[in-house]
Order: C-alpha cells, then sequence, then structure tokens
C-alpha cells in the first residue's frame, strides 16, 4: 500500500511529463492494434473468399514444350480433347469431375435491347468449381449438357442490361450470335465482363463452336489432404499427360497444372509475410515509444539522484529503490499502453463498420473488415510488459550503483 | 561504541588520491566528539565510512561491538536503518514530503505501519516544537525548523549514533546555537554523537575534538563545554 503510493506520488508530481511519456507508448500501440487489425482483415477477407469456393479444384492450362522429344521439336503447343476428359474421369485416380471450359465472345439481342456477353461452355460441376451464385433458377445441368439443350444461365449484369433490374428472365429467349437460348437461371456477376456473362451446356457450345480442343480443364479432385498429396499427385499427371501427348515430363511449360489449394498456400504465405511486416512496423513505432520512456526515466532518475541519495542513507535498500523506478515505468507503459490498444481497436472497429458500408453494393465485396483477436491483445500486454519492465529497469540500475553520499550531493 | 583500527582509504581516479592514512579511534558510548579539519583532511570521507555509506580499503571498523566490512549493501542499509541517525548541513529533506512524511520515512524501510509512523512522526516532532508544523513541506520552513525536522528524523528510529555533517553549517549563529543546544540534549539522553564541523565555535560544544589533517589524527583534544561562556559571538 506505501509502496503504490509513492509510486503514485511519484507519478503525479510532473504530471505533463508522465502523459508526454504515456502518449508515445499509447501512440505505438494504436498504430501496432490499427495495423494488426487492417493485416487481420485483408487475411480474413482473402481466408473467406478461399474458404467458399472450393480448395480442392484444379485447373490444367496448355502451354508449349520447351525440351525435344522423341523426334518433335520445341514450342509444339499441347491442346486438351476428348480423350483427355475421358483419361482424367477414368484413369487418374483422385480425379471426381471434370469441367473443360470453352468459349465464345458473343452478342446478346433482345427485342431493341443489347449487349456483349462473354459466353462459357461448361459442365454443370464448374459451378462448385468457379464458386458460381445463383440468383434464381437453376445451373445448367446433366440432362442439359447429355441433350445439348440450348439453355443458358446468365449473370446479373447481363440480366439487368436485356431485362431490366425487376423483370424474371426466367423461361425467356435472349438471341445470341443469332441462336435463341432459353434462360434458366440467373447468377452474380463475377465482374469478368463489363457485357455479362452466361453459361450454356459444354457439349451445346462445342456443336456451336465445333471446338475439339481446349486450353483448359478444370476437375475436382478427393483425399488429397496435404502439401505433400498435392504435389505427389501434380507430379503424377504430368507424368501421364507426357504420355498421352507424348512430351517430356520434365518439361514444366508443357501443360500447367495448378491447384486451388497451391494458390490458397501461396496467398497465405504471401499474407504472412505482410503480417509479418506489419509487426515490424508495429513493433518498430512501439520501440520509439520505449525508448521515449526509458530516456524519461532517466531524467526522472537524475532528478531524483538526490532524494535517492537521502533514501539510501535512510536505510532503503537497492531493491526497493529498483523495484520502485520500475513499477513506475511498468505503470506507465501498462496504462497508456492500454488506453492505446483500447483506441486502436475501438478505430479498428470503427474503421471495419466504415469499409463494411463502403463495400456493400459493389460487385467485387472482398470483406475486409478489421478485426483483432485476443491473442493480439494478450501478446501486446506481455510486449508492453517486457517493454516497461526493460525501460525502467537500465534507468534504475544507474541510480542504485550510485553511492548515497555522491547521490546527496548531487545537483 | 565506535572503535577504527588503521583505516585506510584511497580514491582511485586518474590520480590515485590517499585520503585516510591509517585512522586510529574510539568513541565509546555516550560521547560527544567533533572531527575538524580543513577541506581535504579526509573528514567527510571518514564521515561517510562512520556512516557505512562508503567503503573502506584495509583496517577494521566496529560499530556497536559488531564488524562494519564486506557488508552486502542489504546489510548496510539495515544496519545504517537501525543503529545510525544522519543530520546533514544541507537538510536533506525530501521536498514532496511533509514534515510528518519526511521524519516517518525511516520508519518506512523498517516496514513499520503507516499509523504507527506518523504517530511517531508526531511525537518527535513535538519534542522539538514543530508539531503545528507537521503538514507543511520543507520549503515552507525556516532553515531551523528544516534542521529540527531533520533531527527528528534522525532520532525518530532511536539511533545509537548520530553522525551530524555540518550541522550548523547553513543556519545563522542563533540558530546554530539553538541546533548545538538540541544536540547536546539529545546527547545527554545518552546518544552517541559525532559532528564534523570547520566551526571552533561548535566543535567547542563537544567533549573531544579530534583535529584531522591530511588524513592522520593530529591530535585529539579534551574539552570541557560547560566552562565555556558561549553567551559571546561563537563564529
Amino acid at each position: 500500500m506505501d509502496f503504490w503510493r509513492e509510486i503514485f506520488m511519484a507519478l503525479s508530481r510532473n504530471k505533463l511529463r508522465t502523459f508526454l511519456t504515456g502518449f508515445a507508448i499509447s501512440w505505438g500501440i494504436f498504430i501496432l492494434i490499427v495495423l494488426l487489425a487492417a493485416g487481420n482483415g485483408i487475411m480474413n477477407g482473402i481466408g473467406d473468399e478461399f474458404s467458399d469456393q472450393r480448395t480442392n479444384v484444379y485447373m490444367i492450362y496448355s502451354g508449349e514444350t520447351s525440351i525435344p522429344f522423341k523426334g518433335h521439336g520445341i514450342n509444339r503447343s499441347i491442346m486438351f480433347n476428348d480423350k483427355d476428359i475421358r483419361f482424367l474421369e477414368t484413369e487418374v485416380r483422385n480425379v471426381d469431375q471434370v469441367s473443360p471450359r470453352i468459349y465464345i465472345n458473343g452478342f446478346a439481342t433482345l427485342g431493341d435491347k443489347s449487349s456483349s456477353v462473354f459466353v462459357s461452355g461448361v459442365r454443370p460441376v464448374f459451378k462448385g468449381i468457379n464458386h458460381v451464385e445463383l440468383l434464381e433458377g437453376r445451373f445448367v445441368n446433366e440432362m442439359d449438357e447429355k441433350n445439348s439443350e440450348k439453355f443458358i444461365v446468365i449473370d446479373e449484369t447481363l440480366r439487368d442490361k436485356l431485362f431490366g433490374k425487376d423483370t424474371s428472365p426466367l423461361g425467356q429467349f435472349i438471341i445470341i450470335n443469332s441462336m435463341a437460348f432459353n434462360v434458366v437461371g440467373v447468377c452474380e456477376a463475377q465482374g469478368r465482363s463489363d457485357g455479362g456473362e452466361g453459361y450454356v451446356p459444354f457439349s451445346t457450345l462445342k456443336k456451336i463452336t465445333r471446338q475439339s480442343r481446349y486450353w483448359m480443364l478444370n476437375f475436382t479432385v478427393k483425399g488429397l489432404e496435404t502439401k505433400e498429396d498435392n504435389e505427389a499427385f501434380t507430379e503424377s499427371l504430368r507424368t501421364q499427360l507426357a504420355g498421352l501427348h507424348e512430351f517430356d515430363p520434365d518439361d514444366t511449360s508443357a501443360v500447367y497444372i495448378r491447384s486451388r489449394q497451391e494458390e490458397y498456400l501461396q496467398t497465405m504465405k504471401i499474407l504472412h509475410t505482410l503480417e509479418l511486416f506489419i509487426w515490424i512496423i508495429g513493433f518498430a513505432m512501439l520501440i520509439s515509444g520505449i525508448v521515449g520512456v526509458s530516456n524519461i526515466m532517466r531524467i526522472t532518475v537524475k532528478e531524483r539522484t538526490n532524494e535517492i541519495g537521502i533514501r539510501k542513507a535512510l536505510g532503503a535498500k537497492s531493491r526497493s529503490i529498483l523495484a520502485s523506478i520500475v513499477t513506475e515505468s511498468l505503470i506507465i507503459t501498462t496504462i497508456f499502453g492500454y488506453i492505446g490498444m483500447w483506441l486502436g481497436m475501438i478505430a479498428a472497429e470503427v474503421g471495419g463498420n466504415i469499409l463494411a458500408k463502403v463495400q456493400e453494393g459493389k460487385e467485387i465485396s472482398l470483406n475486409i473488415v478489421p478485426s483483432i483477436d485476443i491473442r493480439i491483445v494478450l501478446m501486446a500486454t506481455a510486449l508492453l510488459i517486457v517493454c516497461g519492465v526493460l525501460a525502467g529497469f537500465f534507468p534504475a540500475r544507474n541510480a542504485v550503483k550510485i553511492k548515497p553520499i555522491e547521490a546527496m550531493n548531487y545537483r | 561504541m565506535i572503535r577504527l583500527e588503521k583505516i585506510n582509504k584511497t580514491y582511485f581516479g586518474a590520480q590515485p588520491l590517499h585520503v585516510l592514512k591509517g585512522i586510529d579511534l574510539e568513541v565509546a558510548e555516550g560521547e560527544m566528539v567533533s572531527i575538524m579539519g580543513a577541506s581535504g583532511s579526509g573528514k567527510s570521507t571518514l564521515l561517510n565510512i562512520l556512516g557505512i555509506l562508503d567503503n573502506y580499503d584495509t583496517g577494521e571498523y566496529y560499530l556497536n561491538g559488531k564488524l562494519v566490512k564486506n557488508l552486502s549493501e542489504n546489510e548496510a542499509a539495515d544496519m545504517r536503518n537501525r543503529t545510525i541517525g544522519f543530520i546533514f548541513q544541507s537538510f536533506n529533506l525530501i521536498p514532496f514530503k511533509t514534515a510528518m512524511e519526511n521524519v516517518a520515512l525511516p520508519l518506512y524501510y523498517q516496514n513499520v505501519g503507516r499509523k504507527k509512523r506518523n504517530e511517531l512522526a508526531l511525537e518527535y516532532l513535538e519534542r522539538f516544537g514543530l508539531k503545528e508544523w507537521a503538514d507543511h513541506y520543507p520549503n515552507e520552513l525556516s532553515g531551523g525548523q528544516k534542521q529540527r525536522v531533520s533531527m527528528a528524523r534522525a532520532l525518530v528510529t532511536q539511533p545509537k549514533v548520530i553522525l551530524a555533517d555540518e550541522p550548523t553549517g547553513a543556519l545563522d549563529s542563533k540558530t546554530s546555537a539553538e541546533v548545538m543546544q538540541i544536540l547536546r540534549e539529545v546527547n545527554q539522553s545518552g546518544i552517541t554523537m559525532i559532528i564534523v564541523t570547520h566551526e571552533k565555535g561548535i566543535a567547542l560544544r563537544t567533549n573531544k575534538i579530534i583535529h584531522l589533517k591530511d588524513g592522520v589524527i593530529e591530535n585529539i583534544e579534551i574539552n570541557n563545554p560547560d566552562l565555556i561562556d558561549f553567551s559571546k559571538e561563537i563564529k
């Protein structure tokens, strides 16, 4: 009790200085928290983006050979065909469902309204692979695929242009490149095309365009849990495709194999680097605050040299002087640190709400809502305590080392 | 009460300075002695060693029958706190504490409770006629009052020895005489008193005057203050 009275007295003797010192710490923690919250927001936003897509998705793209193989030269482009699709479906382990993707840039009209449109021919599984969110109606299904139906799922952009916002286009016919398609569903826009987007059954578009070579295949996998599983799968797939298309299995540019999981892991790696960076910046800010506290404690101790000398002469032990100075510093850092932390959290919360409002109604809605979790608060607390002790300890140690008689004569 | 045997002390600076050169001294319990000497004679160093504020290089120092040598900092602090009371020329009161809090401070380091501490402090302030000033800060007190507060602080722990370093150095002659009178009374209650001074008039009020010169005791003068007429100017 007496101990705390002494400390409180010491702190309240120079209120302005105590405040300014504390402010540096508050500011450091404030910035650290805001930065971390923003970083967290970005991490969560991107994490979400990945989590509502499926991470068990693979994409293979055609490429060009770069190594001569069995009499073939280089720069031979490797395209996929129906054989590859069947092969993937039946021969390759872990492959679940396959959807090739072909597309055309077309022109859609309805009465006197028209719009450019990007039409993809896909299989039903594509909905899950590419995270297509339906607003009404349905996606193309197996029957459509089998019968090469002229059905189309349009996105909201195209719907707005042709039908207007409040009209349901279901069951209506639109003309694309002089062919009539029956609208069976409306989906969210993914913002890839200004004009709008549409999905038709793969077999339908294949017939229309007479394409038999595809540059991109999408498929889902099952039973691949770890990074190692995925790497092994990618390697074995490349080897098998190499056999099919006669290219060197070591030729990584012949076909490109990408997995969503790989993308996810890569993105996360970048994000973790970002997080580290944020910690470093925040920490650097904090350090300047701590140096401030340490400096002020040094000045305080200098000013109090006389008093420390008197106390020692009257029987104060070094330990008690050390303890009181370190505690003073600790109190400044923790109290002001917590003020900074709370302000930082409030700022993050308010900023988050504002961002959430701004993002509402936008097409690309990456959910960047800053947030702070209890672990960071605990970590920052521990950091503050360590810093407070360090900031006080060195000046205090110097203070108690001085002989009482020298301290008393110090002016 | 105090016994010094061949105390040597050298300050090692750019130029090593041999300050005390084999001091032998004995002060019995209840004695009142003064240490005189020009500046640089080593009297302050001697007082610091006596007060366990500084250590010595060789020799032996017995305080109250105990050898004071190679004490840990904590032991030294404890011994200072319980055995010795200090009175300083510049009073060395803590400016942001009231007279009462200043007096109570040594008891704080004995872990005496606050209530008890303040009671004792008030009692001692009363003895020095300062009860009404208990809640005043040092800068509201006159020099004589400050010195009386610091005397109360020195006595509150009931020490065996009072060490006074130029206790009247900052006071006018009238107040000096008063302070010396109080110190004599304190001494008569049985507390050993050692006063460092360079003022003859002050030294003459003690029973034994130790003359220090260049780190050695030049001579010890036995004195009887009762035979001196202090009504005349003492400075």
